[in-house]
């Protein structure tokens, strides 16, 4: 029996049970964690405990220096679509609905989820970066030490930022979104910009701009906890802080992704 | 008493890092603590500062702020040296509304001159050397006057004459402010030129005990082996 035992230690159906149990003990803390640090943030917002000039420069961070990529990667996305549609579509006689469908497709999806995933690439990974090599240099436990609670100091200002820009580059990629198609359309089939532009009001609900900017509240808040918190619990030197940022761009991207997929279940069914 | 800390265990990983150690510390007096790396020297400073959580025992402060000098400094590297020593004045309501800005500059500039550093709260943590990083993390960490201050080697890797400086300040600020501090080192010239008392950890228990005189002059095999430095004696380096 010992013996069996020992075997079965040794074996590779044990080795892969525990890196299974791991990665399933992993996954589940990581999720409390998240719940939790979104809770002491939400508090702390609720207090209005915002120190005003840290969300400032936070916010000139999160939107201005994301935008050039956020611009190219929606725009390029409506380009392309455009591209690929147009000239079908008006050689069937549907010319008159290109625009409703491009600005459909960018207020309904594009334009939030593209930005969310360049605001990941770009802010998302620097946030986790920069908050784990704190961890790593026991910078986060000086603060501790000094009786101010990186929540406070680190979370609430980067979590705040992303509340309220995420919206404005939303609206901002999904207008060069828009116009990136007219242009697009134009080129390919020879499609006015008068009939492009006169069906993008077609493809304009309210409840779609809704929905939109409020993905786009959830995407920014979501994008910036999941990256401070993931760099908050960083261990070990260079390498730790490597492992947090990959941790946080890949549960941002899986959590934006999920919470796209329980607005379109909640708003368009 | 200033520091009491009673049969205090810590448990990582299964392992006790920590096994039932007890200790005090009187306001006005140094403690040392030595032993090999790895003897759980920071876990018990992390422990007294509440940056980690206790297993079992007790620990009590004197009311005010424990304030811990870090073994790499630990500076906000996005801060210049001004902002790092205003830092918890800044940011924690009950300095804010005590201090504007003119006496925060007053502040900063007075521990600034107390460490030798005058004249550099513009630059940033990574334009100074490493004994220069020490001494604004020491100005950082008594800015608050704290009554319990907590040194992680706040000697090593510096030049001797470095070492000499820090070693002054911790015995000027203890006399100072009369805070009970605990200082941890590897180096006897810290032992001796600081301290009040001494204790020895190994594999997380203490083995000696006593004045810092009497561990030069003293029987215990671990008090011997380390005053010698030598291979020979109770304390066996670990293979990993
Ligand atoms: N957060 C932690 N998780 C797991 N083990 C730890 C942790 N911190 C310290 N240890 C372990 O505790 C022991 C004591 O560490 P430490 O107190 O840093 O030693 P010292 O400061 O005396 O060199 C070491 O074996 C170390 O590996
Ligand atoms: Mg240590």
């Amino acid at each position: 029996m010992r013996n069996f035992r020992l075997y079965f230690k040794q074996s590779a159906t044990y080795q892969l049970y525990l890196l299974f149990t791991r990665q399933v003990n992993d996954f589940f803390t990581t999720l409390g964690d998240i719940t939790k640090k979104t809770a002491d943030v939400f508090s702390y917002i609720f207090k209005f405990e915002i120190d005003r000039k840290a969300v400032l420069e936070q916010s000139a961070r999160f939107g201005v220096s994301s935008l050039p990529i956020t611009l190219s990667i929606v725009g390029m996305s409506a380009i392309i679509v455009s591209m690929q549609v147009a000239g079908e579509m008006v050689k069937q006689g549907a010319g008159n609905y290109v625009g409703q469908l491009v600005t459909m497709l960018i207020v309904r999806e594009d334009g939030v989820i593209m930005s969310g995933f360049a605001i990941i690439s770009m802010i998302g990974s620097s946030l986790a970066a920069e908050i784990a090599t704190m961890r790593v240099t026991e910078q986060i436990d000086a603060m501790k030490a000094l009786k101010v609670d990186p929540i406070k100091y680190l979370f609430v200002p980067r979590v705040v930022s992303g509340i309220i820009m995420m919206p404005l580059v939303v609206i901002v990629a999904s207008v060069v979104g828009v116009l990136g198609g007219a242009v697009a359309s134009s080129i390919v089939s020879g499609l006015s910009y008068r009939a492009f532009f006169e069906s993008v009001w077609y493809g304009l609900y309210m409840k779609d701009i809704q929905v939109c900017l409020a993905k786009a509240v959830v995407f920014g808040a979501t994008i910036a906890i999941v990256s401070c918190t993931c760099g908050y619990n960083a261990k070990g030197g260079a390498k730790g802080v490597g492992i947090a940022t990959t941790k946080a761009v890949v549960w941002s991207f899986v959590a934006i992704a999920i919470w796209d997929l329980l607005f379109a279940a909640a708003f368009f069914f | 008493m200033s520091i009491t800390v009673k049969n205090l265990v810590k448990i990582f990983d299964n392992k006790k890092v920590i096994d039932d150690v007890s200790f005090s510390v009187k306001d006005g007096e140094v403690l040392a603590v030595v032993g090999f790396s790895g003897s759980g020297k920071s876990t018990i400073l992390k422990l007294i500062c509440n940056l980690i959580n206790l297993d079992r025992g007790e620990i009590e402060t004197s009311l005010g702020d424990v304030a811990m000098v870090f073994q790499y400094s630990a500076l906000f590297d996005s801060l210049n040296v001004f902002d790092n020593i205003a830092f918890a004045l800044k940011e924690r309501k009950e300095f804010r509304k005590k201090f504007n800005q003119e006496q925060l500059e007053q502040i900063v500039a007075q521990k600034l001159k107390l460490v030798g550093l005058e004249g550099i709260e513009r630059k940033f943590p990574s334009e100074l050397s490493g004994g220069m990083q020490k001494r604004v993390s020491f100005a950082r960490a008594i800015v608050t006057e704290p009554k319990t201050i907590l040194y992680d080697e706040p000697t090593s890797g510096l030049d001797p004459i470095s070492s000499t400086l820090i070693e002054d300040y911790i015995v000027r600020v203890k006399e100072e402010t009369q805070a009970a501090s605990i200082v941890v080192t590897h180096q006897m010239s810290t032992i001796q030129r600081t301290a009040d008392k001494v204790i020895m950890l190994y594999q997380g228990q203490i083995v000696f005990k006593g004045t810092p005189k009497e561990m030069l002059s003293s029987s215990n095999d671990y008090a011997r082996q380390f005053v010698s430095a030598s291979l020979d004696g109770p304390m066996q380096m670990l293979a990993e």
